[in-house]
């Protein structure tokens, strides 16, 4: 089987619309813009996230990003960071969608610089407001079940909490909440931050997840083509050992094959 | 004209906020552009008028995860 067509019997739909890829990718810190595009094509991701700042208008030469994308229809994921607060979210929200690139927004509202962990309460917030105003919201949260459940009952698409703060590369660090997260979501849970290798993704597919956001672990690898080829088998392999049930662990061992009938003595 | 864009005072040739992207080479990219504010949809930007002390503010998508 391919996997598309796997994916054709175990579709990922967000805001009505069927996605080809459970990779959501970052297109910050990568060493250039070739490397950037490479691993962007060898990831096949469909969902790409952005960020929206000021022009710097005595160098505007920094804004090649959406010019090079252009192989493939991406469905593009502009995200809030730099606000600290639901009404600062809420306008860049604005001014994203007014680019008609999209109305689909990532809410990012971080209050601390040290951690960036996301103001859990701001976020509830702005992902009312602009659901309201028919953005399709995916807000980046702590991994908090029932917070988790709060943005789902407040519009959002799907919900995304973090494994570990953004960069960190830390892993999962409380596999029980993702866990919990999956079971109670009615909507789609992407794996938002923390991330770092193919190993840490597994376990978030295999926790059930239905999707993962990635920038740092990609980007910043030593070979990031590679590493977002790896990501990208990682997803497909977590999410298959999820759907095919794993055996349950055990203290003891039990024979591959039959033990005792057939015993050459 | 007298206006303050992206945070920074500015001395610019402009009647209208078109005319401001002109200024700094920015048309035809896609830039966001609101002023003191309110987002100006791109189909405004020939019509609406500038007066002295506008505060504007022109963004783009960067990377970022």
């Amino acid at each position: 089987m391919t996997t598309s067509q796997q994916q054709a019997g175990d579709p990922l739909i967000i805001g009505g619309k069927t996605l080809s890829s459970r990779f959501f990718l970052g297109t910050g810190r990568y060493p250039n813009p070739y490397v950037q595009n490479e691993a962007i094509r060898v990831s096949e991701a469909e969902v790409l996230t952005f960020a929206i700042r000021r022009i710097n208008l005595e160098e505007p030469e920094d804004d090649a990003i959406l010019h090079h994308l252009s192989f493939k229809p991406f469905t593009y994921l502009p995200n809030t960071s730099g606000a600290s607060n639901a009404d600062e979210a809420i306008r860049i929200a604005r001014m994203a969608r007014a680019s008609g690139l999209s109305d689909w927004i990532k809410v990012e509202i971080s209050a601390n610089e040290r951690t960036l962990l996301p103001d859990p309460l701001e976020t509830l917030k702005a992902t009312e407001v602009l659901a309201a105003e028919g953005f399709t919201v995916l807000p980046y949260t702590s991994d908090d079940p029932i917070l988790c459940k709060r943005l789902e009952e407040a519009g959002a698409a799907a919900v995304m909490p973090g494994g570990a703060p953004i960069g960190t590369g830390l892993g999962i660090l409380n596999p029980y909440n993702i866990g919990l997260i999956v079971e109670e979501a009615g909507v789609p849970i992407i794996i938002d931050a923390g991330l770092g290798s193919a190993a840490d993704v597994v376990q978030a597919m295999e926790l059930g997840v239905d999707g993962v956001l990635m920038n740092t672990p990609v980007a910043k690898a030593v070979d990031p083509v590679r590493m977002a080829q790896a990501m990208k088998l990682a997803i497909e392999a977590g999410r298959l050992s999820y759907l095919s049930g794993r055996i349950p662990k055990k203290r003891y061992a039990t024979a591959s094959s039959e033990y005792e009938a057939l015993k050459v003595k | 004209m007298k206006l303050t864009v992206n945070g920074k005072s500015a001395e610019v040739e402009a009647a209208v906020l078109g005319d401001v992207l002109r200024h700094y080479e920015l048309e035809g990219k896609m830039v966001v552009a609101e002023i003191d504010g309110n987002i100006i949809d791109k189909s405004a930007w020939e019509q609406i008028g500038l007066t002295e002390g506008m505060r504007i503010e022109l963004v783009h998508f960067v990377g970022g995860g």
